[in-house]
C-alpha cells in the first residue's frame, strides 16, 4: 500500500499485466486452500509446513498462516522434539530471507522472536549481529530497533554497550533520531540522577549537552539533535504536591489546589480537611462541575462552621495517608485566606541550576548566538536560544526572546499556530513571575499577542485578570480555576467562545467589548455567574440584534449589564 | 489476495462511503452475512472467514456494526471476555492468544469496549500505566517500552487515553510540537523525523493534535492542498502520495483527514473513533478532548 507509483500502460500492458495477475493468484487460491483444508484436517506435516512456507515468502503479512506453523510445532513438540528444534534452526534462515524482502513484516518480526524462545540452542550473540546487518541497511527501521532489544534483554547485554553501539551510528551519522531515541532510555538506566526520577546524573549530562552541540554545529538543520537537546534541558516529572489552601468566610468555601491533576473522588487519592483539628466530612468538587481530573478542587462548609468574629480558624488538608498536607489560618475578623507556594521557589518556569550547569548552558547559549550570526534564519537554533534563555532568565532576556519569536514566525510559517501559543505560554509565565514579585492579585496580561491561556491552575487566587488586546478566540473551560476572580478585561480580542466564566463564582465585572459575540446563546455562560453587576458587550455584533438588550436583561435577570 | 485483512478494508470502504454520504450505495445484507461467519467461539473476530480471530479485526467489525447500528449480528458478551482474556499481567494487551504486544492493541482494546459501553470489563489502572510506560522522550509513544515514538502510535496511545479520561497525563505542549514538526514544506505530513509525507498521517498526527486541542499548530490550507494531490482523477480514491497507486487505506483516511480540516461536503469525523460524529452521538459516547 506504500510507495508504489501508478505508471500509465498501454491497453496490451496491461493486459500482460492482468493475465500474469491472475496467475498468480491461481496459485495462491490453490495454495491456501490446500493449506486450509491441512489445517481443518488436522493433518499437521512436513508438506503443510512447504505449503505455508511457499505463501508467505510472498506474503508474509498473513497471520494466520504463522499462526498454523506455530500450532504444527506444538503439535510435534510432545513426541518429535529433535524434528521441532531442527525446523526451529531452519525457520531462522527462511525469516531472513522473508524479512529481506519485507523487513516491515510485523507478522515475521513476532514469529522470529517466537522461534529464537523456543529453540533450544539460540546463538543471541549472531541474532544481534543479524540486527546490527539490518539496522546498517535501513537505520531507521523500527521493527528491527525493537527486536534488538528483545535480543539485547534475553542475551543479557549490558545498557553500556548499547549505549556506546548509539555512539557509533550517531557519530557516522548525526541524524539518526532512532540512536538518539535509545540514549534518551539507557541514560536515565546508567547514570540515574539520584533526586530526579526519569533524569540522567549531572556529569553525564553534561556531556549530552556538549554531544547534541557537536551533532547540530555539523548540521544545524538536522532535527535529531535539536530534539535530543530539548529533552535534555527538560525538567524532572513534577512530584504530587499540594500547592495552595484558600478559605473564604463569604462564600464558605475552601479551595485546594495540586500541582498536577487529581480525582479526589478516587479513593487512594481521598484528601481529608480538618477545620480546627476536627475532621470535615468534605465533599470535594471541581470548579467546571464536568471533569473527573483537575488541578483545582472546592469544598462547600455548612452556615456557621465558620463563625465567630473573635475567634481563630485553622484549615489543614491532608492528602495521600497524610505524606502531604497544607493548612491555612483564618485570623479573627478576615474575610479569606489562602497558603500558597510561590513559582519562583518551586522553580515552576525554569531549571534547578548548579554552577556547572548554568556555566555550561551559558557557555552553549554563546555559541548558538554565534551560531544564529552564521545561520540567521536556522529556526531550530531560534528555538534553542529561546528555551536556553528560559531556563537560565527569563524576565532578563524577555525582549530579546521577542525578537526571536518575531524571526522564527517568519522563517517558518508552517508552525505559526505552535510559535504563537508558545509565546504567549512564556508571557504568561512572565505576568505570573511579575504578580509574584509584586505581591498582588491582579495579572496584567494585555497586549501580549496572546492566542491562547495557559497555566490557569496557578491563578487561583487572582482577582483582577486583564487579557485585553489579545488575539484571543475562546475563554477555555480550564478558565473556571480562577475562583476568586471579581473583575475580568477581555476587551478586543476574537473572542467568540466564553466558556470559561461558567461557575466563576465572584465574578462582578466582565468587560467584552469588540469581540466575536454574534449570538445570544455564546452568552449563555454568564447565566451562572450569580453576583454579576456589570457586562460590556458594545462593538459585537450581537449587539445589533433586534431588542438585544431586552433580551440581555431576560437572560440576566439578577444583573445590571452596561 | 486480501482477505487476510479483509475486516479491515470493509471498515475503510464503508466508513469513507458514510463520511461522502453514500453508505446507502453499500450492500448492508451481504456485509452483515459475510460478519456472521468471522466471529470465533473464542469471542474474537477474524478478517475474514478461515482466518484466525485478532483484536485488529474485532475492532473494525465492532466499528462496521456500529455503523449500521447493528451491534446484535455477532456475540458480544463472547467479543468482550475475548478482550478481557488478552489483557496481560502489565496490563498491556496482545493482539491474539498468540502473544504479540503493542500499544496498538491497547488502544483496540479500550475502542471497542467503549463502542460496546463495557469499559468496566477490564483492569483499567494497569492498561494505563503499560501505555503510559511506552511514553517517550520526545513525548509521544512507541509501540512497546523502550519503542521509538511513530505518529500512528502517538494516534493510539492518545486514542487510548482519551477513551479512558486521562489525557492529561499527555505533556501536551511537547507532543504537540513533535506533531507539527511532522509538517513538510509539500503541506503533507509524515510519521517520524526524516520520512517521506503520506495521507494516511494526516490522520494519525491530525486526529492526535486534534485531541490535545492543538489542531491549528499545522498549516491546514497547505494540508488540505497536499491530501487533495493525492487522490487520482480517474477512479477518486487516495494514494500515499501523488501519483503512487491508490486503496481503501488512504482513501478512507485522505476523506477522514479532511473531514477534521473542515471540509463541508464530507460529514464532520469524530478524532477518537474515526467514525463520523453523529454516529459516536447516536452512541451517547462523550470523549472529552482537551481545549
Ligand atoms: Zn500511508
Amino acid at each position: 500500500m506504500h510507495g508504489r507509483v501508478k505508471v500509465k500502460t498501454s491497453a496490451e500492458q496491461a493486459e500482460t499485466k492482468r493475465k500474469e495477475r491472475e496467475k498468480k493468484l491461481k496459485l495462491y487460491q490453490v495454495a491456501s486452500a490446500a493449506a486450509a483444508s491441512k489445517r481443518a484436517n488436522g493433518e499437521f506435516d512436513k508438506e503443510a509446513l512447504e505449503i505455508t512456507q511457499n505463501i508467505l515468502e510472498q506474503n508474509p503479512d498473513i497471520a494466520s498462516l504463522w499462526n498454523f506453523r506455530r500450532e504444527i510445532l506444538l503439535f510435534w513438540e510432545k513426541d518429535r522434539q529433535e524434528e521441532v528444534q531442527e525446523v526451529l534452526s531452519l525457520e531462522l534462515p527462511f525469516l531472513e530471507s522473508c524479512l529481506r524482502v519485507n523487513p516491515k513484516s510485523y507478522g515475521a518480526w513476532h514469529h522470529r522472536a517466537w522461534v529464537l524462545v523456543h529453540a533450544k540452542h539460540t546463538d543471541w550473540a549472531k541474532e544481534l549481529r543479524l540486527c546490527g546487518a539490518f539496522l546498517q541497511k535501513d537505520e531507521r527501521n523500527f521493527h528491527c530497533w525493537d527486536h534488538r532489544r528483545f535480543v539485547v534483554q534475553h542475551a543479557g547485554i549490558p545498557d553500556t554497550d548499547e549505549l556506546e553501539y548509539t555512539s557509533q551510528l550517531i557519530s557516522t551519522n548525526f541524524s539518526n533520531y532512532s540512536a538518539w531515541h535509545y540514549r534518551s532510555c539507557l541514560l536515565p538506566r546508567i547514570y540515574p540522577d539520584p533526586e530526579q526520577k526519569g533524569r540522567v546524573a549531572e556529569d553525564q549530562l553534561l556531556k549530552e549537552y556538549e554531544l547534541a552541540q557537536n551533532a547540530f554545529f555539523t548540521d544545524p538543520s538536522d532535527q535529531s539533535a535539536w530534539f535530543y537537546h530539548r529533552w535534555l534541558l527538560g525538567r524532572a516529572e513534577i512530584e504530587d504536591a499540594i500547592t495552595c489552601v484558600y478559605v473564604s468566610k463569604p462564600l464558605q468555601t475552601v479551595l485546594v489546589s495540586f500541582s498536577k491533576p487529581v480525582n479526589l473522588r478516587n479513593e487512594e487519592d481521598e484528601a481529608v480537611l480538618f477545620v480546627d483539628s476536627r475532621p470535615f466530612p468534605s465533599k470535594w468538587q471541581v470548579p467546571d462541575k464536568r471533569s473527573t481530573f483537575s488541578h483545582v478542587w472546592v469544598c462547600k462548609l455548612p452556615p456557621g462552621l465558620l463563625e465567630g468574629e473573635t475567634l481563630q480558624h485553622c484549615l489543614h488538608v491532608s492528602w495521600k495517608d497524610g505524606r502531604l498536607k497544607k493548612e491555612c489560618l483564618l485570623y479573627p475578623g478576615s474575610k479569606e485566606s489562602w497558603c500558597q507556594d510561590s513559582a519562583t521557589d518551586q522553580k515552576l518556569f525554569s531549571l534547578e541550576l548548579s554552577i556547572e550547569k548554568s556555566s555550561v548552558l551559558r557557555a552553549e547559549m554563546d555559541s548558538c548566538r554565534q551560531l544564529l550570526d552564521l545561520e540567521p534564519e536556522n529556526k531550530w537554533c531560534l528555538l534553542t536560544c529561546i528555551l536556553l534563555s528560559r531556563v537560565l532568565d527569563p524576565l532578563g532576556h524577555a525582549s530579546k526572546t521577542l525578537t526571536w519569536f518575531k524571526k522564527l514566525l517568519a522563517v517558518d510559517p508552517l508552525r505559526t499556530g505552535y510559535y504563537k501559543d508558545l509565546r504567549s505560554k512564556y508571557q504568561v509565565e512572565d505576568g505570573l513571575l511579575c504578580m509574584e514579585y509584586a505581591e498582588t492579585r491582579v495579572l496584567h496580561l494585555a497586549r501580549k499577542e496572546l492566542t491562547s491561556l495557559f497555566h490557569l491552575d496557578l491563578m487561583v487566587l487572582v482577582t483582577h485578570l486583564d487579557v485585553s488586546g489579545n488575539c484571543l478566540h475562546v475563554l477555555p473551560l480550564a478558565m473556571s480555576c480562577l475562583q476568586c476572580l471579581q473583575v475580568l478585561h477581555a476587551d478586543d480580542n476574537e473572542i467568540e467562545d466564553i466558556e470559561g466564566v461558567r461557575n466563576l463564582p465572584v465574578l462582578q465585572d466582565v468587560c467584552l467589548k469588540n469581540n466575536r459575540l454574534a449570538h445570544l446563546s455564546q452568552l449563555q455562560p454568564l447565566t451562572s455567574c450569580c453576583r454579576l453587576v456589570s457586562v460590556e458587550l458594545g462593538g459585537n455584533l450581537v449587539e445589533n440584534l433586534p431588542d438585544f438588550y431586552t433580551h440581555l436583561h431576560e437572560l440576566l435577570t439578577h444583573t445590571r449589564p452596561v | 489476495m486480501t482477505e487476510y485483512l479483509r475486516m479491515s478494508g470493509v471498515y475503510w470502504g464503508i466508513t469513507a462511503m458514510d463520511l461522502t454520504g453514500s453508505l446507502t450505495r453499500m450492500d448492508r445484507e451481504s456485509i452483515l452475512e459475510f460478519m456472521r461467519h468471522c466471529q470465533h467461539d473464542c469471542g474474537g473476530i477474524g478478517a475474514s472467514q478461515g482466518h484466525d480471530p485478532h483484536l485488529l479485526y474485532t475492532l473494525s467489525a465492532v466499528q462496521i456494526l456500529t455503523l449500521f447500528d447493528n451491534l446484535n449480528t455477532i456475540d458480544l458478551e463472547k467479543v468482550v471476555e475475548y478482550i478481557r482474556s488478552l489483557q496481560q499481567k502489565d496490563g498491556s494487551f496482545a493482539g491474539d492468544k498468540w502473544g504479540e504486544v503493542d500499544t496498538r492493541f491497547s488502544f483496540c482494546a479500550v475502542a471497542t469496549l467503549a463502542l460496546l459501553g463495557r469499559l468496566d470489563a477490564i483492569r483499567m489502572e494497569e492498561a494505563v500505566t503499560f501505555v503510559l510506560s511506552c511514553m517517550n522522550f520526545d513525548g509521544g509513544f512507541g509501540c512497546r517500552p523502550g519503542s521509538e515514538s511513530h505518529a500512528g502510535q502517538v494516534y493510539c496511545c492518545v486514542g487510548f487515553l482519551t477513551i479512558v479520561g486521562r489525557l492529561h497525563l499527555v505533556n501536551a505542549d511537547l507532543l504537540g510540537w513533535w506533531l507539527c514538526e511532522r509538517q513538510l514544506p509539500s503541506g503533507g505530513l509524515n510519521g517520524r523525523p526524516e520520512k517521506l509525507p503520506d495521507v494516511c498521517y494526516s490522520w494519525w498526527v491530525l486526529a492526535s493534535l486534534r485531541m490535545l486541542g492543538r489542531l491549528c499548530w499545522i498549516d491546514s490550507k497547505r494540508l488540505r492542498t497536499f491530501i487533495l494531490a493525492c487522490q487520482d482523477e480517474e477512479t477518486g480514491g487516495f494514494a500515499d502520495r501523488p501519483g503512487d497507486v491508490v486503496d481503501l487505506f488512504h482513501t478512507l483516511f485522505g476523506l477522514a483527514g479532511l473531514s477534521l480540516l473542515g471540509e463541508t461536503q464530507l460529514k464532520p469525523v469524530n478524532p477518537v473513533l474515526c467514525l463520523p460524529e453523529e454516529t459516536i452521538q447516536r452512541l451517547g459516547l462523550h470523549l472529552q478532548l482537551l481545549n
